[in-house]
């Protein structure tokens, strides 16, 4: 096992009765990593990391966080992960402030240190003006900070969150995902669920693609849209464009396709962020015009339609 | 420890702050005993105080055993128990006794005596007011008691004629000397019991303790409600024992159940009065209550998978053993409901109470001893079920 990983899980399998909830879930996550779960509700989401996160027993399989096994039980893994669970998990009677003090009592943080943590984590999730009324008070989205506030008080190697947006408003939820990608560029390593594509794709390094308690495939963004073979799509406006040109960018490597249209050239290509700046090159080159430029990549939606036959939100 | 002391604290700081508690621990049990104390108090059981029962006597017998019958009676009188008023006629007495001016009437009718000693069935009547059960039900014992005596003479007299020992006119005279003899009835004193708890102890004693186990239920209920609320996850997430949760849970409840009683003492000693005997053994009974409550509202508390189902199951349990044990009324001495009780804290802190009032720390130590194993046996069912239903 290399010594960057810090989750492990394989072949995680999970019952409920008749019903095969996890069935042989298996990935990892190393330092500094946002690793997604992305899937449909009912998936095998939060059942797969209520087993990493030692709330759920497995039925096989195993979990080692920075190498110790993680059960129900486990007093030290436990001790290496900060939890955010799906529905708000904060005492509504207590202020921001009091809440991340009993949380933090419990991963036993010292006093001086408690203190001192608290008041960055409420500057983190940008609370600290209302630290000290109670949460009850607070709006939607301030209640979804303090929840995540509380999941990463005690320095966790692993932040595991379990679709922090849900019922968020565009504001609050732009700042969770801002949130998260600054943990990450702080070398934290993530645990993301979702069934937003978009938020997947901004935030993962890597995405397990998830359905009926199988991982139906895993990678980066790119491997997973060159796993199911589609590909970019650049639109370029531009006037003056001649022959030669066209033929110069068919010739360039990647491309599959140019074809011009009202003025417009579409590109099939299998990486735009490599070939782009080489097709501006080519056109400029040939004084042609270029007014405009989009790119259309294959989402995570797309793939997980075609690895399921049916759509994130079915 | 730790952690179920940290957690326990969280407790007390929420439930402080959710007043309802204020209510449950301490002014629903202080203004119901204020009430009951008003309504029944004094009637029942004080201490030192004799009950005294209104009864009338028509004797239109006139022969020996009529004027046995009034020794009899007045002998009670004089011990306080019986206030008896003397009726010319069986009508008058019956009259007094419909309208109450006494509670019940003996009867003596005409000839009563002679069927007596001749061997023939008599009655005394006794006729009650309806509204005076206890007095009717007291007046009925002793004309009861006193017709045992008198037909255990009659036996004697019968067999000493046969036996040729009596001649028929000594047998005459020794039956109506039977008749006046002391009296066969033993009337035990009506007087409470030296072991006893004076009234306002006794409702606030019985209040408190029922009260208790709605604060002891919300160890359980708290923890159903904190799985709803989805804060379980994070305490089942956080690097502690199951254990420390159940134990935090239940020390609140303890902590907070042992100041509600501390507090009811003194101010039900303050303000009503009320006895409770040595404050170390108040103390110690106390304590075994509060554990013993506690425990059992963990193992009822522990079956149920909602914060209702646990609320009203623990609901049916304190009020099932409050109705055994006496909170509500006293409860017998002897008998099957006497013998029921003893299942019940209730009854067991009453009574310890009762024992220590009267014999000191010593003699409710056994109340003490039940009350802990009480909280022994079922704390244990219940932390058992409690965690390993702890879970989301």
């Amino acid at each position: 096992m290399s010594n960057a990983r810090v989750l492990e899980a394989t072949a995680l399998k999970k019952s409920f009765g008749d019903i095969h909830a996890v069935r042989g879930v298996t990935f990892h996550i190393e330092v500094g990593e946002t690793y997604g779960l992305l899937g449909p509700n009912g998936a095998g989401k939060t059942t797969s990391i209520s087993m990493v996160s030692g709330l759920l027993q497995r039925d096989g399989g195993e979990v080692l966080l920075d190498g110790e096994s993680m059960t129900t039980r486990s007093l030290g893994p436990k001790q290496n992960v900060g939890l955010v669970p799906q529905d708000l998990a904060i005492y509504p009677d207590l202020t921001a402030r009091e809440n991340l003090r009993f949380f933090g009592q419990l991963y036993s943080m010292p006093k001086a240190e408690l203190t001192k943590r608290v008041d960055e984590v409420l500057e983190v999730v940008g609370l600290a003006d209302r630290a000290d009324d109670r949460s009850s008070e607070y709006s939607g989205g301030m209640k979804r900070r303090l929840n995540i506030g509380i999941g990463l008080l005690h320095r966790p190697k692993l932040l595991v969150l379990d679709e922090p947006t849900v019922g968020v408003d565009p504001q609050s939820r732009n700042a969770i995902l801002e949130s998260v990608e600054h943990l990450s560029s702080e070398g934290m390593a993530v645990l993301y669920t979702t069934h937003y594509m978009e938020e997947a794709e901004r935030l993962c390094n890597r995405v397990g693609i998830i359905d009926q308690g199988e991982i139906k495939a895993e990678g980066t963004r790119r491997q997973l849209v060159e796993l199911v073979g589609q590909q970019d799509l650049i639109r370029i406006s531009a006037t003056g464009v001649p022959d030669a040109a066209l033929e110069d960018l068919r010739r360039l490597g990647g491309v599959d396709s140019v074809s011009p249209a009202d003025g417009t050239l579409e590109l099939l290509v299998s990486d735009a962020g490599a070939l782009l700046p080489e097709a501006m090159r080519v056109l400029g080159s040939h004084q042609a015009s270029v007014s405009a430029v989009s790119v259309q990549e294959p989402d995570l939606e797309a793939v997980f339609l075609h690895l399921t036959g049916k759509a994130l939100r079915d | 420890m730790r952690h179920a002391w940290t957690i326990a604290k969280n407790d007390l700081s929420l439930r402080a702050r959710d007043r309802s508690i204020y209510i449950i621990g301490l002014v629903a049990p202080l203004a119901l005993a204020f009430i009951f104390n008003a309504v029944f108090g004094g009637g029942i059981s004080d201490v030192g105080e004799t009950i005294t029962f209104e009864v009338g006597i028509a004797n239109v017998d006139q022969g020996p055993i009529g004027a046995a019958f009034e020794d009899v009676i007045d002998s009670i009188a004089s011990d306080g128990l019986l206030e008896v008023t003397t009726f010319d006629s069986a009508q008058a007495a019956r009259s007094a006794a419909d309208d109450g001016t006494v509670g019940a009437a003996f009867i003596l009718p005409e000839g009563l005596s002679d069927a007596v000693l001749g061997g023939a069935d008599a009655t005394i009547e006794v006729v009650g007011n309806v509204d005076a059960p206890t007095t009717t039900q007291v007046a009925s014992s002793i004309s009861e008691q006193f017709g045992i005596g008198v037909r255990t003479a009659n036996l004697s007299v019968a067999t000493a004629m046969a036996s040729g020992a009596l001649s028929p006119e000594e047998a005459f005279a020794a039956a109506g000397e039977a008749g006046t003899a002391d009296p066969a009835i033993e009337v035990g004193s009506v007087e409470a019991a030296s072991r006893q708890l004076d009234s306002a102890a006794y409702f606030v004693a019985g209040l408190s303790i029922f009260f208790l186990f709605f604060i002891a239920g919300m160890s359980i209920t708290s923890m159903l409600e904190e799985r709803r609320e989805g804060t379980l996850s994070r305490l089942l997430a956080a690097p502690i024992k199951r254990q420390s949760i159940v134990a935090g849970k239940s020390l609140a409840s303890i902590l907070i159940g042992l100041a509600s009683m501390t507090v009811l003492v003194i101010v039900s000693s303050l303000i009503m009065g009320a006895d409770w005997g040595p404050p170390v053994g108040v103390a110690m009974l106390i304590v075994g209550a509060v554990l013993a409550v506690t425990a059992l509202m963990i193992a009822v508390g522990s079956f149920a998978k909602t914060p209702e189902q646990a609320g009203n199951l623990q609901s049916i349990v304190a009020v099932t053993l409050g109705m055994l044990g006496g909170t509500f009324v006293p409860i017998a001495q002897e008998g099957f409901l006497a013998k029921l009780s003893l299942i019940t804290p209730n009854a067991w802190f009453i009574r310890g109470l009762g024992d220590l009032t009267g014999g000191g720390i010593s003699a409710a130590l056994p109340a003490v001893f039940v009350l802990l194993a009480i909280a022994l046996v079922a704390g244990s069912i219940g932390l058992i079920i409690a965690g390993r239903s702890l879970r989301l």
